[in-house]
């Protein structure tokens, strides 16, 4: 039973990371490009907004559904910790639930149906304040769970840890490398979502020849900033990880994926600087045709290196959920039965699973229909207007 | 220090009834209201009455149910010993609820993704199921919490509660898309109806809240964590506040500007 309870939340976990990932990365490209349009006033920037805007949103949708269960699930599944830790862990969480997480989405909700409907630098800081409480939410699950992972400015009394130092939370060894790796990690994926949509674009000889051309400009620079800032942060990470958890890479499953990680890392990292970076002079990467298969079939390898760090980190950690402090099998839920958690093992992966898949469809079918046929800040042609459902 | 952070419980668990009540309520009544409106006359066929229905609702949806996101997060912080202990102890019901909520989410999210009434239809049929488990598990959840989690929440007492949860959401909902969709003249009426709703949509929680306060109160966080907590959050209530008062200020109904009128809803 603690097999099913630990893979329900490695799945939930893994589906959450795969979505949130890409959250992180094309919030910041997209608030850039709205940006640039409200800076130059180009249209091709705005119509860049709302295309890359909408894969966006549609893949926010699942990072929430995801999100859901991460976050019910602690009190679910694994009270231990609640009650083990909770005094020290919670807080962390709380801020992002009750702060960051409670802004990003009613901003984001204002950035969406607030379109051409809120003054132009109103909405575009909307954009930016979603972003910036992105990164804010990321923040404190890392805090979070930097802490599960060196336990940081607490000290135990009796039969639960105690808060001393909320300082030592934040400077955690285990934070301040891996945060920023993070954030290198979603840029990395968003500028490859970036590449790979407009790589397809071009490769099809579709009209939209300009548009593509600027957005692949815009995914290789933000690519390389992206792949430099998680694969020098990731190694940065080594010296820390050997001093505090020095078993973390023995088990198969870490062993295996660091090297994997680090090899998709290390050599996509160098194709973007040494081959697609010098290839932008003369737009010749947009012009060799031959190419864009290859770069489309290298948009997920950023999302598989993402998930693979994933797995080092959590399941490097074993059998410890607080390292050191306490187990995950004494962590989990008194009173489960093998019955309930099978159940809703079941109902999450099916449900989510199911979910996931339709939202990379509607993603890759958003990125074939191309900028002209957008939902997002659409404004109803001119014509007969089909009243009144259009009354609001 | 300990009371701030239970009337901060409070104010986030009323406040998801008294404004997520209203989306589940249109949710709930999509088939009767869109039948209302065809038995009225309105022009425009069955899907184009539920498009108009969820087109009142969705500017509002995201801001509103994040309050139940903030709600878990601040039994996280500030009463953990309670948090382990109520999800847990509501396992089948909170595996129930959040599937509910998913699909209800997955319906808003995708039903215009692809044009067709087939997928259409199937997404609003969704959305309808999910807020119907939405309210019944949550009526189930509060008197299963108040009756100290027995065993088996899904009895008749339960069941009874979810149908009061449910009924007060509907007549929530169905004042809320009045309001929304209310004229000039009509708007300031709907208005008032609209928060007397509200407040018959959060009393299932205030009755939860009386019973549990006292509990509350004995499993709150230490005062080191609860001061971490205030220095971080209190600042920002102003922040957050204005961005929910943003919300209603920007998606009132009959906002000047005929603009407005031809923005295509994205849900």
């Amino acid at each position: 039973m603690l097999d099913l309870a630990r893979l329900q939340f490695a799945v939930t976990g893994c589906l959450h990371f795969l979505f949130v990932v890409l959250t992180l990365g094309l919030a910041p490209l997209v608030a850039i490009m709205q940006t640039r349009h409200a800076i130059s006033g180009k249209p091709v920037f705005e119509r860049m907004t709302r295309f890359w805007g909408q894969i966006y949103v549609i893949n926010y949708a699942l990072g929430v559904f995801t999100g859901l269960v991460m976050e019910f699930q602690f009190g679910m599944s694994w009270s231990g910790l609640s009650h083990f830790a909770g005094d020290v862990f919670g807080a962390p969480l709380a801020v992002e639930t009750l702060v960051a997480f409670f802004l990003e989405s009613t901003f984001l909700g204002l950035w969406i149906f607030g379109w051409n409907r809120l003054p132009k630098w109103l909405h575009l800081m909307c954009i930016w304040l979603v972003t910036l409480t992105a990164y804010a939410s990321a923040f404190w699950i890392m805090v979070a769970n930097s802490f599960l992972q060196n336990p940081a400015g607490a000290v135990r009394q009796g039969d639960h840890l105690v808060l001393t130092d909320f300082g030592a939370l934040l400077s955690n060894p285990s934070l301040v490398m891996a945060f920023p790796h993070v954030i290198g990690a979603g840029l990395f994926a968003g500028s490859f979502v970036i590449i790979g949509g407009s790589a397809y674009q071009l490769f099809r000889k579709t009209p939209e020849q300009e548009f593509f051309r600027r957005s692949l400009r815009t995914g290789v620079v933000w690519g390389f900033v992206g792949s430099t800032l998680a694969v020098g942060f990731g190694y940065a990470q080594f010296g820390f990880i050997r001093n505090l958890q020095p078993d973390k890479f023995k088990g198969a499953v870490p062993g295996l994926s660091v090297e994997l990680m680090t090899a998709i890392g290390q050599t996509t990292q160098f194709v973007v600087m040494l081959v697609l970076l010098p290839l932008l002079i003369g737009n010749l990467l947009a012009r060799f045709r031959w190419v864009h298969p290859l770069l489309m079939i290298m948009t997920p390898l950023p999302f598989l290196a993402a998930i693979l760090g994933w797995l080092v980190r959590e399941v490097g950690r074993q059998p410890w959920l607080v390292y050191g402090k306490l187990s995950v099998a004494d962590a989990m839920s008194p009173g489960l039965t093998r019955g309930m958690v099978t159940f809703s093992l079941f109902a999450f992966a099916g449900v989510l699973g199911l979910l996931a898949l339709i939202d990379y469809v509607l993603i890759a079918r958003t990125i074939r229909r191309g900028p002209a046929r957008v939902d997002l800040g659409a404004v109803e042609s001119a014509g007969p207007a089909p009243a009144p459902a259009l009354a609001l | 220090m300990e009371t701030i952070w239970l009337a901060i419980f409070a104010v986030l668990l009323i406040g998801y009834f008294a404004l997520e009540g209203f989306d589940v309520g249109v949710g709930m009544l999509l088939p009767l209201l869109s039948r209302a409106s065809e038995r009225a006359g309105e022009p425009g066929t069955a899907q184009d009455h539920r498009d108009r229905m969820v087109r009142a609702m969705a500017p509002f949806v995201l801001a509103n149910e994040v309050w139940l996101v903030a709600v878990v997060g601040t039994l996280f912080g500030a009463f953990p010993a309670l948090e382990g202990k109520v999800l847990s102890g509501l396992y089948p019901l909170v595996v129930a609820l959040l599937v509910s909520w998913i699909l209800r989410d997955a319906a808003l999210w995708f039903r215009r993704r692809i044009d067709g009434p087939a997928w259409r239809a199937a997404w609003d049929a969704l959305l309808c199921a999910g807020s119907w488990g939405l309210a019944l598990t949550w009526g189930a959840a509060l008197a299963s919490i108040v009756r100290g989690l027995p065993g088996n929440p899904f009895d008749l007492i339960g069941l009874l509660y979810g149908a009061v949860v449910a009924a007060a959401f509907a007549f929530h909902g169905r004042a809320f898309t009045a309001w929304r969709l209310s004229g000039p003249t009509e708007s300031g009426r709907a208005g008032r109806r609209l928060l007397f709703t509200a407040a018959v949509a959060a009393l299932p929680a205030i009755a939860a809240l009386i019973f549990t306060a006292a509990s509350l109160l004995d499993h709150v966080a230490p005062p080191a964590t609860l001061n971490v907590l205030s220095v971080i959050i209190l600042p920002v209530t102003p922040i957050m506040v204005g961005a929910q008062v943003w919300v209603w200020r920007t998606f009132r109904p009959n906002r000047p500007g005929a603009a407005a009128a031809r923005i295509p809803s994205f849900f």
